[in-house]
């Protein structure tokens, strides 16, 4: 655990902090993409006549440009909205956009790089052809292997995005891959979508509470390797206090659904991480409910201390580190893909793809 | 030689650095003498590290990285170069995530506690106009950056080394041959660079901000006679707005930060040729009455 983890389970730690404890505090928090969550936690604890100016600033600086990106991010969404609904193409927000759109909890500090999307199945060609006429195009350069592997084994297309913008557009069908260990069915999502209030005289679908936390699971514990880091079980801690403030047996009524989407492990991994790493309170009895699970306990054991370094390691750039990363890359593919295929897959991206260019970041002056 | 570590103030930015460097850490030193914050540890806005990559390229043409929260943003460059990439690093780092202010390109400097701010894309010729009135006694405030904390308008100082580029340097130079310039950087990505060092008073002011009160946007131009035309209000709005990195980025807030701006500075466009008369045409706008004086009746 670092300073950050220890911040977010108990903000009140950083009345006894010295400067150097800030110093190591800053860029755990940066790198984490925190700063802006940081701040409404020591504006709630009362705490920021400790915080430095300095980094008050700093954090301040952040937030203007999360308030920035989503402002970006919603407009995207509307564009795409509008697209969609002129070929009656039903569709969700998920992830970030849709704690914007739903303006739940995550929207005071959210930073958001691209928009995550869901439509149906049946329906996604249709609506990546529309999005491609009305004048968005893919984001990269993707090879016939690229669009093979989004196309037939991903739940997803390639990553579009409008020629004029700059945010990207990432469409689903599905929150898990088809090829990979939990499949869910996604029709039982849209069963349970709400609609999130009306905003320019258009309204979104988001997924169930339920749904949501469970999406943050999936998506953190299966598809990413953990890649939205710290940030994303912040995320899962915060809509879960949302939720359960807001619903009696919200607990309970969380465990059946993972029951019934059969994502019972990343609620597992979720839930715990989010407890031990971000400050979540969980009930006893959730605890003990949850432990049906997990899985055999040395893999837990594993699992937990790739975990912690990955997200929680005592400073930036230990070795350890980057082999839990390593070793979570791999788990993260073994998960999503069938041995073979997955033998393919590593084939061809170790031999065969074009790497990317690599090019200094743009600076000023 | 070990890693020794440094803090420096920037204008409002407190940096760390630490580096192994022994000649990049000398350049540090003379360059900030009165920036170094000497007063034991304190928070810092940056922690930078400057070190040479641990790999073959460590005995033939040695290269040196630059690395902020265990990340490397940029590619090596050669090691001679490291105090310029070291200045380029912080200005992206400062880019990135100071929005809390609202940042302008532009070259500034003070007559009292009076601000000049010259907006220009590279090649405008601010950095060598700023670096002239430095000379001549203004206070540099930057070069680059123009900082301005949006609630109040106020222009924060962030004086650093002045990057002269190519012709600006021998420009400089026969402006006044005593000018304390650094080393010599032959060979940079953006060519031939020297850094003009901020003197002691602008270092040690640069936690004291200043009211802008001139907006000349400057061209270099071949040949031209120069002479400051008032240049219409609507008109600096829009390139002074086109003039700030993080504009788009803060929305209203930058929206009613130039507003204010504009409607409190005179403003106008200067061509010139000549650093000499140049500097005399600006520096005259300081000796003219104050805004008190002129009165709004």
């Amino acid at each position: 655990m670092n300073l950050l983890n220890q911040v977010l389970r108990d903000p009140t730690i950083v009345r006894a902090w010295e400067a150097g404890d800030w110093n190591r505090f800053l860029p755990l928090a940066r790198n984490a993409r925190l700063l802006g969550r940081c701040l409404h936690l020591f504006e709630e604890h009362g705490l920021l006549d400790v915080v430095p100016q300095r980094l008050v600033d700093q954090f301040q600086g952040a937030l203007a440009q999360t308030s920035y990106v989503q402002v970006q991010a919603k407009r995207e969404l509307r564009q795409v909205q509008r697209v969609l609904d002129r070929e009656g193409i039903a569709l969700m927000a998920l992830k970030g956009v849709a704690y914007l759109a739903a303006a739940l909890p995550p929207r005071g500090w959210r930073n958001l790089s691209d928009i995550d999307l869901l439509v149906r199945e049946a329906d996604i060609e249709r609506a990546e052809q529309a999005l491609k006429q009305a004048g968005w195009g893919p984001s990269g350069e993707f090879d016939s292997y690229d669009q093979h592997y989004y196309r037939e084994w991903m739940h997803e297309v390639p990553p579009l995005r409008h020629h004029s913008r700059e945010t990207e557009v990432d469409m689903h069908h599905n929150l898990a891959p088809p090829v990979s260990r939990i499949r869910i069915d996604a029709e039982k999502l849209w069963q349970d979508a709400v609609m999130a209030p009306e905003e320019y005289g258009r309204q979104v679908a988001v997924l169930a509470p339920v749904d949501m936390l469970l999406h943050n699971a999936v998506h953190l514990f299966m598809n990413d390797e953990l890649r939205g880091g710290l940030r994303d079980v912040v995320d899962f801690r915060d809509l879960f206090e949302h939720f359960a403030e807001g619903e009696t047996n919200f607990e309970q009524h969380l465990l059946q659904r993972a029951e019934v989407l059969g994502c019972g492990r990343p609620l597992y991994y979720a839930a715990t991480t989010a407890r031990r790493l971000a400050g979540l309170d969980l009930s006893p009895d959730f605890i003990a409910a949850i432990q049906a699970h997990a899985p055999v306990y040395p893999a837990a054991r594993l699992m937990n201390w790739l975990i912690e370094q990955a997200l929680a390691p005592k400073r930036l750039g230990m070795w350890q580190t980057a082999v839990a990363n390593q070793l979570l890359f791999i788990r993260s593919h073994w998960v999503r893909m069938p041995p073979g295929m997955l033998v393919r897959h590593l084939w061809h991206k170790t031999f065969k793809s074009k790497k990317p260019p690599t090019h200094d970041a743009e600076m000023p002056g | 030689m070990r890693n020794q570590d440094l803090t420096i103030d920037a204008g409002p930015f407190r940096v760390n650095v630490s580096t192994s460097d022994a000649r990049f850490l000398d350049t540090l030193n003379d360059f900030y003498e009165h920036a170094i914050w000497r007063e034991g540890p304190d928070v810092f806005d940056y922690g930078i590290r400057i070190f040479r990559p641990r790999n073959l390229r460590r005995w033939i043409r040695p290269q040196v990285l630059f690395e902020i929260d265990s990340r490397r943003p940029f590619e090596p460059h050669p090691l001679e170069n490291a105090f310029p990439m070291f200045e380029w690093s912080l200005n992206w780092c400062i880019a990135t995530s100071a929005h809390r202010y609202m940042m302008l390109h532009a070259g500034t400097v003070a007559f009292g506690d009076q601000a000049l701010i010259m907006p220009g894309t590279p090649g405008s010729g601010k950095s060598t106009l700023s670096a002239a009135l430095h000379l001549r006694g203004a206070r540099l405030l930057s070069d680059e950056f123009g900082l301005v904390r949006p609630e109040t308008g106020d222009l924060l100082p962030m004086p650093r080394g002045i990057p002269l580029k190519n012709a600006s340097i021998e420009a400089i130079l026969g402006f006044d041959p005593a000018a304390p310039l650094g080393p010599t950087y032959p060979k940079t990505r953006k060519g031939r660079v020297r850094h003009l060092r901020p003197d002691r008073e602008s270092q040690i002011q640069q936690d004291v901000p200043a009211v802008p009160r001139w907006l000349v946007f400057p061209k270099y131009e071949a040949g031209a006679k120069e002479t400051l035309r008032p240049l219409d209000k609507t008109e600096a709005f829009r390139q002074l707005a086109f003039n700030c990195f993080n504009y788009r980025l803060l929305g209203e807030t930058s929206f009613r930060a130039v507003d204010q701006l504009i409607r409190q500075m005179d403003c106008y466009t200067l061509s010139f040729s000549n650093l000499e008369r140049a500097v005399e045409q600006l520096s005259a706008l300081a000796s003219e009455p104050g805004p008190a004086a002129a009165g709004e009746t």
